[in-house]
C-alpha cells in the first residue's frame, strides 16, 4: 500500500517494512536478532529457524525493492554476539551492496567493533533526513520533524458486528509521527492509545489495509 | 498379631480415655492395616478424626519401636534412626498450622519426642535452613514444596528413614497436575528409599472424602502391584441440611449475574442468630464485594466480620483463622481457601453463595459446620440468579441420594513431568533409565512411551529433536553420569516457578507506612491511575505507586472502590447435576415434585413457556433470535460449560461447512450460543445432522484447530513446562531480555516445531482431558433421541439470557480472511460514522 506523509510517498510493505523510493531507503524496526539464540543460551526451546526465517524475509524485501540503504530504527539485536548473529553475518556477505544503518535502541548492546566487523554503520541516537527524524521511542517534545519509530511492537484489533474481533500487527501514523511494527517473527504485540486523527494500517497474511 | 495387645495401641486408647473418647472402628481398623504393613486410603465424612486415623497410627508403630528397643541402647539407635519418619501432603497452606498444633499437641501426650515442622509458600527462610540442617519427624507439605525439597542439593539423604507418606485430602488433589505433581514425587521418594534402605517398607496412604470413583483415586495413589492396598470406609453419617434462602418473589433475582446483593438482607439475620458463620463464594472479587455490601447494610458488623481468601496476606489470613477458633468473628467471607479440612469449632452455620457447580464441593463446603461427630451440619444457599434455584433443587437431591461425582485424574501431563525432569536435575541429578522406570510406574504416566520420554529428555538437553535448529541451548546436561542442572541462573529460576497453578504476575500490596495487605495481578494494576482507589482484604486502598515490584498505598477515604478481578478457572457443571438438572426442568412446570426452590421459580417458567418453550428431559430446544447484534442461535444441552465450549465449537464448525460463516461462541452450564452477522443456515431438516455423533472424532479435532481453545490450554502449559515465567509476588525475576509469551509459542512451535509433544497436550487437553469423548457422544446420542424444538422469538428469553450476557467468547470463521477483514472494517466505519 503506498501512502503519502509529509510530501513523501511511502510504501507499506505486508513485510511490515517501508519503502521510501525517493531515497532508494528501506525502513524497518526491531528485528531483534539472537533473541531466538538467547533464549536457548538460558535453557528456553525457541527455534533458531524463526531467526533465519525473519533474515529470509528481509532478504526478499531487499530482492523486491532493491534499496541502496537499509535503515532499522533501533533493536535490531537482542543482546550480545551469538549464534543467531554468526548467522546474520553470513547473510550481511549475500547483501555487502546495501549499505545498513542502525540507530540504536535500548536493545542494541554490541561493541563498536562488533558493528564494524558486520559492517553496520551506527547512529547513536538519531538520523534526521527532512521531513523525517527516525529515531527508535518517541521524543517527548514534538518539534517540526516527523518522527518515524519502533520499539513498541504496535498491534491493532479489529471489531466487527456479533462480537467478532481479529488481532494483526499495524503500522501507525499519526499527525506528528509514526511507528513501525517489530519485523522479527519472535516478538508480541502491544496496544497503542491513538491521537484524534490517526491511521492505523493492519497487516494481515493477504495484504495491508487502512483501518 | 492383633494390634490391640501392643503397648503402643493400650497407650493410645489410655490417651483418648482421658478425654472421654474411643476410637471409630474405622481408626482402630487403619491402624491395624498400617501395622500390617497396608498402604490404602481412608474415607470418612468430616469431622469424624480422619487425621487421627493415620497419624495415630504411625505413633502406635512408634511407641511399639520404642518399647522393643533394649534401654541400653536406645540413645545410639535413635540417633541412627533421627530424622523425617512421616511425610504429611496438603493441598492448602492454611490447614498446615491447624494440623501441626494437633499434631504437637498429641505428641505432648504421648511423650513421643518428635519435631512437626511445616513446609509451604508461607515458611520462612530461616525454618527452611534450620530444616535442611536436621529434618523434623514429621513434615507437613504441600505438593508443590516436596517438588521444591527435591530440587535442594543433598535433598537423596532426607528419607533413609521415612516410614509413611500420607496424602491428605486427597480427593482435593486427584483432579489436577497438582495430584499428578504428588504422584512425582511420592515415585522418588519411594525409589530412594528402596535403593537406600531396600529392608525399609514404605507406606502410602491417602484420606479423602467421598467421590465417585474412590477406588480409582487409591490406584492413583497407590499404583505399585507389590504393595497390599484397602480402602478403610468409615460407615458413618454425616447428618446436613440444605436451606435455601429464597426471594419472596421471583422478580427479586435478575435473569443473570453473579453477586446475588438483592438477597442479602435475607443473609443478615442468619449471621445474627448464629455463632459463626462461614460465607462461601465462588471468586475473590465476588468476596471483596460481599464484604462491602454486608457491611453497607449493617454497620455495626464492622470488626466482626472478616474476608479470606489466597490473595490476602498471610499474616492476616492467620489472624482471621485464629480469630475464627477463638469464636469473635460473626461472619467470614471465603473462597475455597476455607474449603478444606480446618477444624473451626465455633462455626455452625456455612452460606453458598452462587452455584457450587459440583455435589463434591457443596458437601465439602456443607461440612465446615458442626464439625464434631454427630453434629448436623447446616448450609445455606443463596441463589444468585434466578435459574439457580433449579440448580438448588437438583442439587438437594443430589444429597440426598449420595449421587456424588467422580474426580478423574489427570494423565499424560507433559508439562508436569518436564517440569519434574528439570526440578530433578536441579536437586542432586537423575539417572534417566532409573527416573523413566519410576515414572511408568506412576498412574498418571503409565501409558508413556519410550519415544515420547526420548523426546522429553531431548527437549531438555538439547532442546529439540533437530540439532541444529536448537543450536547453543544449554539447560541440563550430564555430570559423572547424572543429568544436572549447572548453570545457577537457570537453577534459581527453574526453583521459583515449580507449581502447576498458572496466574497472572502477582504484585505485593503494602501500605507506605508498612505493613503487607496481600496480593493483585499485575494487569488489574496497569488500568488503575495514582490516586485511584480500589478495594483488598475489604479495605479501600488508595493506590500511590508502583516500588520495587510492590504497590504501595494508603487508606482511602472513600467508602467503596472498584473490586479487583483475579483471573482463575470458570468451574463447570458436573454430568450428575447436568442430569439432575435436566429432571428438575421437566418437574418445575408439571408441579410434580416437593421443592419450594421450583414453585419460588414457577412464573418464570411460565414466562419461558410463554415467550418460548421449556424443554422436558425427552426434548432438545433450540431458540433463534434476530437482534441488532446479529443472529442467535442458542441451544440448551444441560451439559456442563465444558461440554458446551466444546460441543459449540463442534456445531459450529459443522455450520461452516455448508457455507462460509463467522461466528462468536459462547457458553454457560445450560447451553451455548453461536453469534453471526448473517442468517445461520439452519432448519429442521438439518438440526439432528448437526448434532449427528458420525464423525464425531475428526470433526471436534477440526473444530479445536479453528478455534482458539488449544491456544489458551498452552497458556498454563507453556508456564508450566518453563518456556514462559510468570511473575512471583515479592519475587520477580527482572530478565527482560527473556520475556515472552505462551502465544508467541505456540505459534512458533506451530510454524516450525509441529510435533511438539507440548502442542500435542495443548490440543489434547482441549478435547480429551476436558470432556470424555463418550460423555459427548453420550450427549449427541440424547440429543438424535430427542424431540427437536425450535423456537423463534423476538426478544430474549429467560433461559437464553445468562448465556448472552457472558463475555468469555470463542471465535470461529470459515470465511476467506480477506472478505472477512473487508466486511469487518466497513461496519466498524460504518458504526464510527453513526457515532459523529
Amino acid at each position: 500500500m503506498t501512502i503519502h506523509c509529509r510530501g513523501e510517498e511511502l510504501i507499506l510493505s505486508k513485510e511490515k517494512a517501508i519503502y521510501w523510493p525517493s531515497k532508494k531507503m528501506l525502513i524497518i524496526s526491531d528485528l531483534h536478532i539472537g533473541k531466538s539464540a538467547h533464549f536457548r543460551k538460558s535453557g528456553i526451546q525457541v527455534p533458531a529457524t524463526i531467526g533465519a526465517g525473519d533474515l529470509a524475509r528481509l532478504g526478499a524485501q531487499i530482492e523486491l525493492y532493491q534499496p541502496e540503504i537499509l535503515l532499522i530504527t533501533g533493536d535490531m539485536f537482542h543482546h550480545t554476539i551469538n549464534s543467531d548473529v554468526a548467522l546474520f553475518a553470513d547473510w550481511r556477505h549475500q547483501f555487502s551492496n546495501v549499505k545498513i544503518v542502525l540507530i540504536k535502541g535500548n536493545h542494541d548492546s554490541l561493541k563498536a567493533e562488533d558493528y564494524a566487523d558486520l559492517d553496520i554503520l551506527v547512529q547513536e541516537k538519531e538520523l534526521l533526513m527532512a521531513p523525517f527524524r527516525f529515531i527508535h521511542d518517541k521524543p517527548k517534545v514534538a518539534d517540526a520533524y516527523f518522527n518515524i519509530t519502533g520499539h513498541i511492537h504496535p498491534g491493532i484489533t479489529i471489531y466487527g458486528k456479533a462480537r467478532q474481533r481479529l488481532r494483526f500487527p499495524c503500522f501507525y501514523f499519526s499527525d506528528t509521527c509514526a511507528v513501525l511494527p517489530a519485523f522479527s517473527a519472535f516478538t508480541g504485540l502491544s496496544k497503542i492509545n491513538p491521537d484524534e486523527g490517526a491511521a492505523f494500517y493492519a497487516i494481515t497474511p493477504l495484504n495491508v489495509v487502512k483501518v | 498379631m492383633g494390634i490391640e495387645k501392643s503397648k503402643g495401641f493400650k497407650a493410645v486408647l489410655k490417651w483418648l480415655k482421658t478425654s472421654k473418647k474411643k476410637p471409630f472402628s474405622f481408626q482402630s481398623d487403619a491402624w491395624q492395616y498400617y501395622a500390617e504393613g497396608y498402604c490404602g486410603l481412608v474415607n470418612a465424612p468430616t469431622g469424624f478424626g480422619k487425621t487421627y486415623s493415620m497419624f495415630l497410627a504411625v505413633l502406635i508403630e512408634e511407641l511399639n519401636r520404642q518399647a522393643d528397643l533394649p534401654a541400653k541402647d536406645r540413645k545410639k539407635i535413635d540417633k541412627a534412626d533421627a530424622g523425617l519418619k512421616l511425610i504429611w501432603i496438603t493441598p492448602l497452606r492454611s490447614l498446615a498450622k491447624d494440623l501441626a498444633r494437633a499434631m504437637r499437641e498429641v505428641c505432648a501426650e504421648l511423650e513421643i519426642d518428635w519435631t512437626i515442622g511445616v513446609r509451604n509458600g508461607d515458611t520462612s527462610a530461616a525454618d527452611k535452613l534450620k530444616q535442611k540442617k536436621l529434618m523434623p519427624e514429621v513434615l507437613i507439605i504441600t505438593p508443590e514444596s516436596m517438588h521444591l525439597l527435591l530440587a535442594q542439593k543433598g535433598t537423596s539423604n532426607n528419607f533413609k528413614n521415612l516410614r509413611c507418606i500420607v496424602a491428605d485430602e486427597w480427593h482435593e488433589l486427584i483432579g489436577s497436575k497438582r495430584g499428578v505433581m504428588a504422584e512425582l514425587a511420592i515415585s522418588r521418594i519411594r525409589g530412594l528409599v528402596k535403593i537406600q534402605s531396600p529392608e525399609r517398607l514404605l507406606r502410602i496412604w491417602g484420606i479423602s472424602a467421598t467421590i465417585g470413583n474412590i477406588d480409582e483415586a487409591l490406584d492413583v495413589l497407590v499404583p505399585y502391584p507389590e504393595l497390599l492396598k484397602v480402602i478403610v470406609k468409615a460407615d458413618l453419617e454425616k447428618k446436613i441440611v440444605i436451606q435455601s434462602i429464597l426471594p419472596d418473589h421471583i422478580d427479586m433475582l435478575p435473569w443473570a449475574g453473579h453477586l446475588g446483593h438483592k438477597l442479602a438482607h435475607k443473609l443478615l439475620p442468619i449471621i445474627y442468630k448464629s455463632k459463626t458463620t462461614l460465607i462461601f463464594t465462588n471468586t475473590r472479587g465476588q468476596a471483596e464485594l460481599w464484604y462491602q455490601n454486608l457491611l453497607k447494610l449493617d454497620e455495626n458488623l464492622a470488626g466482626q466480620i472478616a474476608i479470606h481468601h489466597g490473595s490476602i496476606d498471610y499474616e492476616l489470613r492467620n489472624w482471621i483463622e485464629d480469630a475464627i477458633h477463638t469464636g469473635v468473628l460473626k461472619a467470614v467471607i471465603s473462597t475455597s481457601s476455607l474449603d478444606l479440612g480446618v477444624d473451626f469449632k465455633p462455626v455452625d452455620t456455612v452460606v453458598q453463595i452462587g452455584s457450587p457447580k459440583g455435589v463434591a464441593r457443596f458437601l465439602q463446603r456443607a461440612g465446615r459446620s458442626g464439625h464434631s461427630p454427630y453434629e448436623t451440619s447446616v448450609i445455606y444457599f443463596l441463589p444468585t440468579h434466578a435459574l439457580e434455584l433449579v440448580e438448588a433443587a437438583a442439587i438437594k437431591e443430589a444429597a440426598r441420594t449420595q449421587d456424588i461425582e467422580a474426580r478423574q485424574p489427570v494423565v499424560m501431563a507433559f508439562d508436569t513431568l518436564i517440569q519434574y525432569l528439570v526440578t530433578l536435575a536441579v536437586g542432586d541429578g537423575f539417572d534417566d533409565q532409573q527416573i523413566f522406570n519410576e515414572v511408568r510406574e506412576t498412574f498418571a504416566y503409565r501409558e508413556l512411551l519410550p519415544s515420547e520420554w526420548a523426546w522429553m529428555m531431548q527437549f531438555i538437553t538439547t532442546g529439540g529433536e533437530s540439532l541444529t535448529a536448537y543450536t547453543e541451548f544449554s539447560k541440563v546436561e550430564k555430570v559423572d553420569g547424572l543429568w544436572k542442572v549447572i548453570s545457577r541462573q537457570i537453577a534459581l529460576r527453574h526453583r521459583l516457578h515449580i507449581g502447576t497453578i498458572v496466574s497472572d504476575a502477582m504484585l505485593k500490596v503494602k501500605f507506605i507506612t508498612g505493613g503487607y495487605v496481600g496480593m493483585l495481578e499485575e494487569s488489574f494494576i496497569t488500568i488503575i491511575k495514582p490516586g485511584n482507589s480500589f478495594t483488598l482484604a475489604g479495605r479501600v486502598l488508595e493506590f500511590i505507586m508502583i516500588k520495587d515490584m510492590t504497590v504501595l498505598v494508603r487508606k482511602s477515604k472513600l467508602k467503596t472502590a472498584v473490586t479487583p478481578s483475579w483471573m482463575g478457572g470458570r468451574m463447570s457443571l458436573t454430568a450428575n447435576l447436568g442430569a439432575l438438572l435436566r429432571k428438575k426442568y421437566n418437574e418445575a412446570l408439571d408441579k410434580t415434585h416437593a421443592d419450594e426452590e421450583l414453585d419460588i421459580i414457577f412464573p418464570l417458567f411460565e414466562r419461558q413457556a410463554r415467550v418460548s418453550h421449556v424443554p422436558k428431559d425427552d426434548e432438545f430446544l433450540i431458540e433463534l433470535i434476530n437482534t441488532k447484534d446479529g443472529y442467535h442461535f442458542f441451544a440448551y444441552p444441560f451439559e456442563g460449560r465444558l461440554v458446551h465450549e466444546v460441543l459449540g465449537a463442534l456445531i459450529a464448525y459443522r455450520l461452516g461447512k455448508v457455507k462460509p460463516i463467522s461466528f462468536s461462541i459462547a457458553m454457560n452450564d445450560y447451553g451455548f450460543e453461536l453469534l453471526s452477522e448473517q442468517p445461520i443456515p439452519l432448519d429442521e431438516d438439518n438440526i439432528k445432522q448437526l448434532f449427528s455423533p458420525d464423525h464425531l472424532g475428526e470433526d471436534i479435532v477440526a473444530s479445536i484447530n479453528a478455534t482458539e481453545m488449544a491456544r489458551r490450554k498452552f497458556r498454563d502449559i507453556a508456564c508450566i513446562s518453563g518456556l514462559v515465567f510468570q511473575g512471583f509476588p515479592g519475587k520477580y525475576v527482572a530478565n527482560k531480555h527473556l520475556q515472552s509469551s505462551a502465544a508467541l509459542f505456540f505459534n512458533v512451535f506451530s510454524d516450525y516445531d509441529k510435533h511438539n509433544l507440548l502442542l500435542r497436550q495443548a490440543y489434547d487437553e482441549a478435547f480429551y482431558q476436558q470432556i470424555e469423548e463418550p460423555r459427548l457422544a453420550a450427549a449427541l446420542h440424547r440429543i438424535q433421541a430427542s424431540k427437536v424444538i425450535i423456537v423463534k422469538t423476538e426478544s430474549y428469553t429467560p433461559l437464553c439470557f445468562p448465556i448472552k450476557v457472558d463475555s468469555l467468547r470463542e471465535n470461529m470463521s470459515t470465511e476467506e480472511l480477506g472478505q472477512r477483514i473487508e466486511r469487518m472494517t466497513a461496519e466498524a466505519d460504518k458504526k464510527s460514522e453513526r457515532q459523529k
